[in-house]
């Protein structure tokens, strides 16, 4: 576990994944559960990102591929991939990552504001920057993971 | 939530099933039923509502309720003819009444003009100044306590008897014990008579529903004795306090003034609690008694007392079978369970079937016993949120006699297949389409009585509603004897508003189905019934959306009847379980019409990518399922694959080009937009027996969106909005 020194109070959990070789990180009350990679059902008329849909216990859950979301080079899906649960305002989605690595637990202090970036994917989704043990993780925001209906109407 | 609140929400939701009778009962009397039976139904519908409403101090609904109420006695007692026209009247008083409930439960203030006149009307109908006080005050008996009015169960014997004061403490209905069953199991010693002790019940607003209230005097006359008495309290002994004094017979001479004194004690204590209940008969304990809320007073009230007292009072609730309220969510619960219960067993089943195992098996016989099992659990839970269709349809003849007064038309709606049962939700959806639908009926379909008399038809015209199971669906039939379809000007206003081009070559038919296109209004003038703005692409949506459809037929000077085929059922989904280019799809069956393998001699290419086939002599649009979703680039050849036919809502056909199929089955829907959103050509998914999510095709947006790309705009506007 990576745990900086919390000052209680402020203290928050975020799960931190990998997507190639960048990491991310969520916040934990976001996540419903984390799964292995199953199978999707694909959609029609629907984005590149969005992987298709599987059975949640009865369920349907539509993936999203982070990777395609943010930008990145979509991967070849296998079963090493996994699924993050995430509840996003009422819908539930699942989020499509390489793997899960780990539990933070962080102040608000020690996220930094995302610098200013030309990227407008960077600005849609990244929330701010933790630098822990020397290695640089996005806090990903998921209010706009999945595709905008009335921009894609337009 | 307030104890108070729920009873009142208990009096109100009580109220709807009585007006809901009160209606059936007065339009059985229309259709000349003379049973004495209907008009004591029709009596203790107003009585009952009017007794709630005292409860709740509905002045507005109390006094409206009395005048009919006593209309409704003359009618009882012979002295007031159920004629046409008195019937006509009662009815609009029923109208009334049901504004002034819904107006008590919701706050509002209801039309006092209206009712002012009804009251009027209802008056003239009354006994020449009959003394309302007189009625009223036997009326309120039914309702009040009537503090320890003596109820003779049998006639008390002279042979040797005992009293018995028992009084409950909290306790002892806290600890499940039941007040009634004990003075019940006392009828078992001899004969008994009982008096109610409620002095020390308080007004509702303190009342205290988990509290004891109420004692009883109990005389009993026979040959037991005492330890035979003391022996019935023997289980709530210390939960209560209990006397049994012996009394009456001559042996026990000694000991009466005893018993003397209690009574006269009691006696003082009658006339104490008489003042403040006898001149204002404000029943207050009532609603208590009635009220399902099953706190331990409320079961307090000695069921023998009002057994006795009110003959009325068992005719409340028709027997009609035990029926108990549940919460709609725990039903839906269970359906979804349920549901998954029956995706649980296909999964099982296929792997089973995987596993090699022979189809003679004992695991393979004890899986399809389970399948046939679920099969029923599933149809029992379904049957649950199954209702009678008249829920609705009761809300038409109110509907009609509004309209047909607004209009000037005399209607007369005639209602088949009341009986008809579907699910809660269709029903609930179908209230406004209906409602829409009926008054376009009589607003444009009926003939004005001049033109119906010119034409050699009765001045009054008719509506029919009706509803029939027919193969797995509801469909529900309103036919006016109108005019029918005035096609000439149908086109033209198609013409006007430019949703046709002038020389479109058009059948009849599709002249009809003019109607329910988007901007459509045959309505030369907005009037207050039908021009709301809501046109029948409105009502056809909604039914749509219900995965039914629409049609009409209309035939020029015999009238139009709109017929609509419903699911039973929103849960589950007849389909044909097809596969496009490696994907799994499910087609609704009630769409297709057949099933077929082109040949490659009858289809015939129209450039591009499309195709006709032709079927017995016509040739319908051949739609490849992959290219319009986009599973694949190039079109299959069509001798490759299987054709089903189906027929669109508006009666178009297509055949939809697919793979393969693999078979038949029912399945559970399942939203897509609940994690999602909607998507073209996808009506919903559902989960198959491999556990995979497979699609529900969308028949007409797939035929819409292969029609060209305005279609396939649209539809994503839809998808936005929807």
């Amino acid at each position: 576990m990576n745990q900086t020194t919390p000052t209680p109070g402020a203290l928050r959990e975020l799960i931190s994944f990998r997507i190639g070789a960048q990491e991310f990180c969520v916040d934990i009350m976001d996540v419903r559960e984390i799964r292995g990679w199953t199978a999707a059902t694909a959609l029609p008329q629907s984005p590149a990102f969005v992987k298709g849909v599987i059975n949640l216990r009865g369920a349907v859950l539509p993936i999203v591929d982070l990777a395609a979301r943010l930008g990145f080079e979509s991967s070849e899906t296998s079963d090493r991939h996994v699924i993050i649960v995430a509840q996003i305002g009422e819908q539930v989605v699942g989020l499509l990552v390489d793997a899960v690595s780990d539990i933070l637990s962080v102040t608000d202090d020690v996220i930094q504001p995302t610098p200013e970036v030309a990227s407008d994917t960077a600005k849609t989704f990244v929330r701010g920057l933790l630098a822990i043990e020397g290695r640089m993780i996005s806090l990903i925001g998921l209010e706009r993971v999945l595709p905008d209906v009335v921009l894609e109407a337009a | 939530m307030d104890p108070l609140e729920a009873i009142r929400g208990t009096f109100f939701q009580e109220c709807e099933e009585q007006l809901a009778e009160l209606e059936t009962g007065l339009l059985a009397m229309e259709n000349g039923d003379t049973d004495p039976e209907t008009i004591n139904a029709v009596f203790r519908a107003v009585h009952s509502i009017k007794g709630g409403a005292g409860a709740f101090s509905l002045e507005a609904l109390i006094r409206f309720a009395h005048v009919f109420e006593t209309a409704m006695d003359e009618m009882r007692s012979g002295r007031l003819a159920p004629t046409d026209e008195v019937l006509k009247t009662l009815l609009r008083a029923s109208d009334v009444l049901a504004d002034l409930v819904r107006a008590a439960r919701d706050g509002d203030t209801a039309d006092e003009a209206r009712s002012a006149a009804i009251v009027e009307e209802l008056k003239a109908l009354g006994p020449e100044g009959a003394s309302e006080e007189a009625e009223s005050e036997e009326d309120w008996g039914d309702f009040s306590f009537q503090p320890l009015s003596a109820v003779t169960l049998e006639t008390p014997a002279a042979a040797g008897a005992w009293q018995v004061r028992f009084r409950p403490r909290a306790d002892l209905y806290a600890k499940a014990n039941e007040s009634a069953l004990l003075l019940r199991e006392l009828t078992r010693l001899g004969e008994i008579v009982v008096e109610l002790d409620d002095s020390e019940l308080p007004d509702l607003e303190s009342l205290d529903p988990e509290a004891a209230h109420l004692a009883w005097t109990v005389t009993v006359t026979g040959d037991a004795d005492e330890a035979a008495i003391r022996e019935v309290f023997e289980f709530v002994d210390g939960d209560c306090e209990l006397e049994v004094t012996p009394v009456g017979g001559d042996a026990d001479a000694g000991t009466a003034p005893l018993g003397d004194l209690d009574i006269s004690a009691l006696l003082a204590e009658l006339q104490d609690s008489q003042v403040p209940v006898a001149p204002e008969p404000e029943p207050e304990p009532e609603p208590v008694a009635a009220a399902p809320v099953a706190t331990a007073p409320a079961r307090a009230a000695p069921p023998p007392t009002e057994a006795a007292a009110d003959p009325a009072a068992t005719h409340r609730k028709p027997e009609a079978g035990a029926t108990i309220r549940v919460d709609l969510e725990r039903v839906d619960r269970l359906i979804d369970l349920v549901g998954e219960l029956v995706i649980n067993q296909a999964m099982l089943s296929q792997r089973v079937m995987e596993a090699g195992f022979a189809r003679a098996s004992g695991v393979a016989m004890g899986l399809d016993e389970l399948e046939q099992l679920t099969r029923e659990i599933q149809d029992s839970v379904m049957a649950i949120r199954a209702q009678p269709v008249k829920s609705v349809f009761q809300r038409m003849p109110r509907l009609v006699r509004e309209v047909a007064a607004m209009t000037g038309k005399p209607v007369r709606l005639v209602t088949e297949g009341e009986g008809t049962e579907v699910d809660k939700t269709v029903i609930e959806r179908l209230a406004d389409p209906l409602t829409h639908m009926i008054r376009n009926a009589i607003d444009h379909g009926l003939e004005s009585p001049e033109k119906r008399a010119e034409a050699g038809k009765p001045a009054e015209g008719q509506v029919r509603l009706a509803a029939a199971h027919r193969s797995g669906r509801i469909v529900i039939e309103v036919a006016d004897d109108g005019a029918g379809i005035n096609r000439e000007r149908v086109k033209q206003i198609a013409v006007d508003k430019g949703l046709i081009a002038a020389d479109a070559p058009m059948s009849d038919e599709e002249i009809d189905n003019l109607i329910f296109m988007p901007g459509f209004s045959t309505a030369s003038e907005v009037s207050d019934i039908s021009g709301r703005g809501v046109g029948m692409d409105v009502v056809r949506r909604s039914i749509q959306a219900l995965g039914g459809r629409i049609a009409i037929s209309s035939r020029p000077g015999k009238g139009s009847t709109f017929t609509m085929s419903l699911p039973l059922t929103l849960a589950v989904l007849d389909g044909m379980v097809v596969s496009v280019e490696g994907q799994t799809l499910v087609a609704p069956i009630t769409a297709i019409v057949e099933t077929l393998l082109p040949k490659a001699s009858d289809v015939h290419s129209l450039g591009g990518h499309a195709r006709v086939i032709a079927i017995r002599d016509s040739y319908v649009p051949l739609i490849d399922v992959g290219m319009a979703l986009g599973y694949r680039a190039e079109p299959l050849a069509a001798t490759q694959g299987v054709a089903l036919l189906i027929e669109g809502e508006g009666g178009q056909r297509a055949a939809l080009l697919v793979d393969a199929i693999q078979g038949q089955r029912q399945v559970v829907i399942k939203s897509l937009e609940a994690n999602y959103r909607q998507v073209p050509g996808v009506a919903a998914a559902t989960i198959l027996g491999d556990g995979r999510v497979a699609l529900i095709l969308d028949i007409d947006t797939i035929v819409a969106v292969s029609r060209g790309a305005d279609s396939l705009r649209a539809e994503k506007r839809l998808a936005a909005t929807g």
